[in-house]
């Protein structure tokens, strides 16, 4: 394997554990740089915050009316 | 009342307890679901089954993880049931390996994610997109990447270990990527 394969597969496995890069800590400093160079893994990083972003925030509501079912079939009251 | 002191107090059969922890968890509960089955009826379907278990299994809950582990445990395994009795789509066993993914043309993304709630055409391409990634793979990125959990956490709830949660995380973001990256690029 190429050693740049190499870095990136460090890269992405880092990005399994954290989502983000911590820019400011001393640890991070080799993912960042590689991140800053390497076109492949700042697309990675780039849309992969965009995605958990886009479905985090995409949330539904419970309706008044789904609550008091749930409350009432479990038996219990308010 | 801490969460501890109403799971003691469920636990001796206090009901007001017990919907004192409904009420903590329902909509964590609910939007959960719905992340997984995209469809608000299912949704609350599995939240109904899951505070049922909750309900019954109380007096078995010793307190070794998290309360919230232990239901998300339960949706993850009701949705992994579901999928299995619904149509056959999941992915063929696939080796715990992270493979690097060489990007074909992944552009700028033409998206605002601070806008989703009032955007119903990316909503719609949301869904579509990640109803396509099979049921363990959704689970994995949802936990992970939407629900903010560690590795660690995710592979005690879907039963897989640390490394198998890392090549399901990373090819369920790349899946996502390229479908997503179909309708949200810059039109040209
Ligand atoms: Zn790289």
């Amino acid at each position: 394997m190429k050693l740049k394969e190499i870095k990136c597969k460090k890269v992405i496995d880092f990005l399994c554990d954290n989502i983000e890069i911590d820019f400011d800590k001393e640890c991070c400093e080799k993912i960042k740089n590689h991140v800053h160079e390497c076109e492949m893994c700042k697309k990675y990083f780039d849309t992969l915050k965009i995605t958990a972003k886009c479905y985090q925030n995409y949330n539904v509501d419970l309706s008044k009316e789904s609550h008091q079912k749930l409350i009432n079939k479990l038996g219990l009251e308010e | 009342m801490t969460e501890e002191e109403l799971i003691k107090l469920s636990q001796s059969g206090d009901r007001k307890a017990l919907s004192e922890l409904v009420k903590k968890y329902e909509k964590t509960v609910y939007n959960f679901a719905f992340k997984i089955c995209r469809d608000k009826e299912r949704a609350e379907h599995t939240m109904q089954e899951t505070f049922l278990s909750m309900v019954k299994s109380i007096g078995q809950f010793e307190g070794k993880s998290k309360l919230s582990t232990w239901l998300y445990t339960v949706i993850t395994n009701h949705c992994l049931m579901a999928a299995r009795t619904g149509k056959k789509h999941e992915w063929n066993s696939l080796d715990d390996e992270i493979d690097i993914f060489e990007e074909k043309n992944i552009s700028s993304w033409n998206v605002d994610p601070e806008k989703v709630f009032e955007d119903n055409e990316l909503k719609e391409q949301l869904d579509k997109a990640i109803s396509k990634l099979p049921t363990d793979y959704r689970i994995v990125f949802l936990l992970r990447d939407v629900e903010g959990l560690s590795t660690a956490e995710t592979g005690e709830i879907a039963n897989l270990s640390v490394p198998a949660v890392k090549s399901r995380l990373h090819r369920a973001r790349i899946f996502l990527r390229e479908e997503l990256n179909k309708v949200l690029q810059y039109e040209a």
